[in-house]
């Protein structure tokens, strides 16, 4: 699967991209809108991660342009927390999904998945670990092709672990993801560590593999099968 | 007090002072002069009756007068020094004690020796004083009268252009851009005032948007270093290489860059929120926000929320800001209650009422929503989330209330008008 990273910070660029093809993904990168025209228009991409302040102008620009071109990558954009205006133009002209800087590797990740889930290109609507499997358009999980009754922040927790396996999750990568941006300073690392024993419980119930650990004052970890 | 006031009165003051020192000094200059002229009277009487006497060594016939008449003494004393001295004594003609001015002299007629003694009474002198007196004193006060009338009128049309130049500042709006204006004068003083003030909102003009430039550029730019740390560091936690400490370490560079995000958005939006940049006049469905915020903390162990919710609330507030209300005070009541405690949340179109089980005492109620005000210092929050709430109610036209009882902190936002 192919992205295009359109971001001028250097280092974040650099970090987007070592992380991204380490999950796998075919990365490319440039730092100026004119050079994400360009690569747009001689290429097809999965997915594009869009900053939206850029030499050279906005990225919303890159938007018109897909648009004229009828393309159909999906866009994931970038921006400050603060500006609404942008996000809702940005999802005018198309944009999939958004995240806020500065936002969480992992989210990330999970945003740019559930892109390329949506878009359907590769027809990957269901995430499997082992013998869990969830079905990412009915929103639900089986194990060993049996039902899994989970609450919706187990779904969430559990999909969020499955897109970021084998990486460390933070607690605060987590709380984010589930509780959004303004909201995880009210979760104690309790809430996040009941939520994650009930959901390993149900797991094991089901007779599914145990695969999230717990790491000691780091987070925790979804393993492979 | 107001100019004017002060004003006339020190100059009333003075100028009572002024006249009344003046009538007193007036009033004694005049009665002397006014004396010495009834003692030249006297005498010149004394020189007609000396005069005839002498033309025909006899006393003449005296003609007296209500106001003047001479009286006769035979006496044994060859010589005697003319006296001048005013008496009181009692006026049969007019009834009454008056005094009488009396100028006595040795006359010799017919080898006889008679003290002459003019009388002449004072009284159309003191009504002469009177009458001059009362004129003066009704002088003075119409002078006053008028003065004071005159100054008033003066001082109100000079100050006319001063009071406008206070309503134009009064009404300045900063945000609105534009220059104060205030005209040129021709009263040098005021039109330095006006240029001044003109020269100063220029200076506030461009220190307040250049201030707001940087926060607006700051919101923008500081995000993406940001986000480089928090990449960095969880590229780092990655590793399996780190030893606990360094684990330690990595997670509380984390922390720290999650919380000053956090304090960089909320100053940006306490910024945002008074510098008026948030619309007030749509309304915002609070029910249904209400409803879909606490449907995420719904599965929180160890913490009960009771909700008695009703429809269709929707006061004039930003939805954003409604949004953010919202959060912050459910945010505010979940991190605060200890394991096993409750929240109560009511929305009536009155009011919206959040309140959670106290972990401790009652907070200050005075600071409860000021700015980095924290009970426990080194607690996870940024201060800030009352505070955004003090303002996003004060631009909404509520008003938010803290109060503590039977261990319940309670915070209510009171809707003022239709909701």
């Amino acid at each position: 699967m192919k992205l295009l990273i359109v971001e001028d910070e250097p280092l974040l660029n650099q970090s987007m991209t070592e992380f991204l093809k380490g999950q796998g993904y075919l990365c490319e990168s440039v730092s100026d809108l004119q050079a994400a025209i360009e690569k747009t228009e001689l290429f097809d991409y999965d997915c594009i991660i869009l900053d939206l302040m850029l030499p050279g102008g906005s990225g919303l620009k890159l938007l018109h342009e897909l648009k004229r071109n009828n393309k159909t990558d999906g866009v994931v954009i970038l921006t400050a927390k603060d500006s609404l205006d942008d996000k809702i133009e940005g999802f005018r002209l198309g944009a999939d999904d958004y995240i806020t800087k500065p936002f969480h590797l992992a989210e990330l990740n999970m945003r740019v998945a559930a892109v390329i889930r949506r878009k359907g290109f590769h027809g990957e609507s269901v995430v499997k670990i082992g013998s869990i499997s969830i079905d990412t358009l009915g929103q639900s999980v089986t194990v060993h092709q049996q039902p899994l009754e989970l609450t919706q922040k187990e779904y969430q927790l559990l999909l969020f672990f499955s897109v970021n396996r084998n990486r460390v999750l933070s607690k605060s990568a987590i709380a984010q993801h589930l509780w959004g941006d303004d909201m995880d300073l009210a979760v104690s690392p309790d809430v996040i560590y009941t939520h994650i024993k009930n959901l390993r419980k149900k797991i094991e119930a089901a007779g599914g593999e145990d695969v999230i650990r717990s790491l000691y004052r780091q987070g925790y970890k979804m393993q492979d099968v | 007090m107001k100019l004017f006031t002060r004003y006339s009165r020190i100059n009333i003051t003075a100028t009572i002072c002024v006249f009344v020192l003046g009538s007193i000094a007036f009033y004694f200059v005049l009665q002397y002069v006014l004396l010495r002229q009834l003692n030249e009277t006297l005498r010149s009487e004394q020189q007609e009756i000396s005069g005839y006497i002498s033309l025909h060594d006899t006393l003449p016939e005296f003609e007296n007068t209500r106001h003047q008449w001479v009286t006769l003494q035979p006496t044994p004393l060859t010589s005697y020094k003319r006296s001048i001295r005013s008496v009181l004594s009692f006026n049969p003609d007019e009834h009454e004690d008056e005094w009488i001015r009396e100028l006595t002299f040795l006359a010799t007629a017919g080898r006889r020796n008679y003290l002459v003694t003019v009388h002449k009474s004072e009284a159309e002198t003191d009504d002469l004083l009177k009458l001059i007196i009362g004129v003066t004193m009704g002088m003075i006060a119409v002078i006053l009268l008028v003065n004071f009338i005159i100054n008033r009128r003066l001082v109100g049309r000079l100050l006319k252009p001063f009071y406008q130049t206070i309503d134009a500042i009064r009404n300045y709006q900063l945000a609105s851009r534009a220059p104060l204006g205030l005209p040129a004068q021709r009263i040098d003083e005021l039109n330095l005032l006006n240029e001044s003030f003109n020269q100063m909102a220029q200076r506030i003009q461009s220190d307040y948007h250049e201030l707001k430039t940087f926060t607006e550029n700051a919101s923008h730019e500081m995000q993406t270093p940001l986000s480089v740390i928090r990449a960095k560091a969880e590229s780092l936690a990655q590793s399996s290489a780190n030893s606990e400490q360094q684990m330690k370490e990595i997670g509380d560079i984390e922390d720290a860059t999650n919380k000053l995000s956090r304090l960089h958005q909320s100053l940006l939006l306490l910024t945002k929120i008074n510098n008026h940049q948030f619309h007030t006049n749509e309304r915002s469905d609070l029910s249904g926000i209400l409803r879909k915020k606490i449907r995420e903390w719904e599965d929180i162990p160890g913490v009960s929320i009771t909700t008695d919710i009703a429809d269709n609330v929707s006061p004039f507030m930003h939805p954003h800001l409604a949004e953010i209300l919202v959060g912050n005070l459910l945010n505010n009541a979940i991190r605060h209650t200890p394991t096993g405690g409750a929240i109560c949340v009511s929305l009536s179109g009155k009011s919206l009422v959040i309140s959670n089980t106290a972990g401790g005492g009652a907070l200050d109620a005075d600071r409860v929503f000021g700015r980095f005000y924290k009970k426990e210092p080194g607690s996870e929050g940024t201060g800030l989330g009352l505070a955004i709430v003090k303002d996003v109610c004060q631009v909404s036209g509520c008003s938010a209330l803290y109060s503590f009882r039977d261990h319940t902190h309670i915070f209510s936002i009171i809707f003022t008008g239709e909701v």
